[in-house]
């Protein structure tokens, strides 16, 4: 397909926003089960992209593939292209290293470190740079100050990860990703163990890390997804259904299966 | 693109219908209420013209149960695409029949001032303009029942008809106040009964409007034709009228 098929086809997003991400003809397999077909979309830079869809259709897969994570269990394959800044992610040759530098990702529940919360964020700096104290400090706390989390923990550095709130411990996470400086941040319905207040903080952060970050979070709260995105995908069993402005698909989406889904109809 | 199935929740349907249900009988009742305020007119009855006023707070009574239900609604369903405009087009549908409602009870009130006077021929005029507002307000209020973007749109066309018919009565309450100044009280009645009737016309193509975006997600965008002229008529006794 050529770009010019896909913007037709409604699948190469804003042509204001350049491209992040290109996925071209994707397709996933769990040994022998296909679980992405042939899956073509762009996701622009510095935006949020949302991923909806109903339970097993494939939007944590797709979110997996971004940063090759299913490599690391056996008869797990991709294939296709992924492409960032040109480069197809997919291919062997792409160290693994660089691409999780670039792709930081975020998970449903939080996983701190068991070990200070200072600790958290420096260790994974540590893996890729060597810094003198005075610059692994400030790197610490810039990454907390971007995750809105500086104030809360800035009196206590020292303590362990695990006494924070869930929520403090989700914008941990989020702060120990942004700390790589990474151009992509995967969210895995980062919200679904939290509580309102808590869940309003983190929204209120990707708002604004899409400043400096190309943002793709997979969500089950269609709310949600209105909410923060402007571009939303919606999937279903392994296919790409329809990927549009958020705006649109929320109010007036092209396809029955997608009203269907997100008007609660679906089967 | 129609959606036919169901929620899988039936209490999101059940209020769904719910709230059409009583669109349904708040449009009934403006209708109604119309041609009641013409009864009372033809048969110069002021007492029934009261009770015409005093009906009208029913009419209002299911705008606010629709306002209560839509709010609810949203509360609790967070309503998404065509169930949205659903929810959207209820409220606004609710807030024009509302108006409607109002015009039929201002309607009625002037003729109790104008059984003051004797019969003035112009009058006779206006069942044949509530006539055709009634025929609009009903053909779009079934355009709304039945999801049909076709018919709204007819209905939003047709309106251009009453503007017409307003204008020339308009044009012959002049002449007729002109003629003698003690026409002038009863026909500066009759003329705010026209306007108020060819008003009713304007909130049923706001109704279409909305049934158009309803059904299609897209607002109804070209130009509407007026066809009321009157705010740039004049007449004048020696050359008669002046457009």
């Amino acid at each position: 397909m050529t770009d010019a098929d896909l913007q037709s086809a409604g699948h190469g997003r804003d042509a204001a926003a350049a491209s992040k991400l290109r996925v071209r003809g994707l397709d996933f397999f769990y040994g022998a089960t296909q679980t992405l077909r042939n899956i073509d979309m762009d996701v622009p830079e510095r935006q949020v992209t949302a991923i909806i869809g109903p339970s097993g259709c494939g939007k944590s897969t797709l979110l997996r593939v971004f940063n090759r994570i299913y490599a690391i269990y056996p008869k797990q394959e991709a294939r296709g292209e992924v492409l960032m800044d040109g480069e197809n992610i997919l291919d062997a040759r792409y160290p693994l290293n660089r691409l999780r530098s670039k792709v930081g990702m975020v998970f449903q529940k939080p996983v701190p470190f068991p070990m200070s919360i200072y600790e958290n964020i420096a260790y994974g700096i540590r893996h890729h740079e060597r810094l003198a104290k005075a610059k692994m400090d400030a790197r610490v706390e810039q990454a907390l100050r971007q995750a809105v989390l500086w104030d809360e923990v800035k009196d206590k550095l020292k303590q362990s990860a695990l006494s924070l709130s869930g929520g403090q411990q989700q914008r941990l996470c989020i702060a120990r990703a942004v700390a790589l400086k990474p151009d992509v941040l995967l969210l895995d319905e980062p919200t679904s163990a939290l509580d309102p207040i808590a869940t309003g903080r983190i929204e209120q952060l990707v708002e604004e890390l899409k400043c400096d970050f190309t943002i793709v979070i997979v969500t089950h709260n269609m709310q949600q997804a209105a909410r923060v995105s402007d571009q939303t995908a919606f999937m279903y069993m392994g296919e790409l259904i329809e990927f549009g402005d958020t705006e649109k698909i929320f109010t007036k989406p092209d396809r029955k299966q997608t009203e269907d889904y997100i008007t609660g109809r679906f089967g | 693109m129609p959606t036919t199935s169901e929620h899988i929740l039936r209490s999101y349907d059940e209020e769904l219908a719910r709230l059409k249900g009583e669109l349904a009988r708040m449009g009934q009742l403006a209708v109604a209420q119309i041609e009641a305020s013409m009864d009372v007119l033809e048969r110069r009855d002021s007492r029934a013209a009261e009770r015409v006023i005093l009906n009208d707070e029913a009419v209002d009574q299911i705008e606010a149960t629709v306002s209560h239900d839509v709010l609810l609604l949203l509360a609790r369903r967070q309503p998404m695409a065509r169930d949205l405009r659903e929810v959207m087009a209820a409220l606004r549908i609710a807030s024009d029949i509302e108006r409607v409602g109002d015009y039929a009870a201002n309607v009625a009130k002037r003729s109790i001032a104008l059984n003051q006077t004797a019969p003035i021929p112009p009058a006779a005029n206006l069942p044949g303009l509530a006539e055709a507002a009634v025929e609009l307000l009903r053909d779009v209020l079934q355009a709304y029942r039945d999801g049909d973007a076709e018919l709204a749109r007819q209905v939003w066309e047709r309106d251009v008809e009453l503007d017409a018919l307003y204008t020339s009565l308009f044009r012959e309450l002049l002449t007729y106040m002109m003629e003698d100044p003690r026409n002038i009280t009863p026909s500066t009645h009759v003329l705010f009964m026209a306007k108020n009737i060819e008003r009713i016309g304007d909130h049923a193509t706001n109704i279409a409007e909305n049934v158009w975006f309803l059904v299609n997600g897209t607002p109804l965008a070209e130009p509407r034709k007026k066809g009321d002229t009157t705010s740039t008529t004049t007449v004048l006794p020696e050359s008669g009228t002046r457009p």
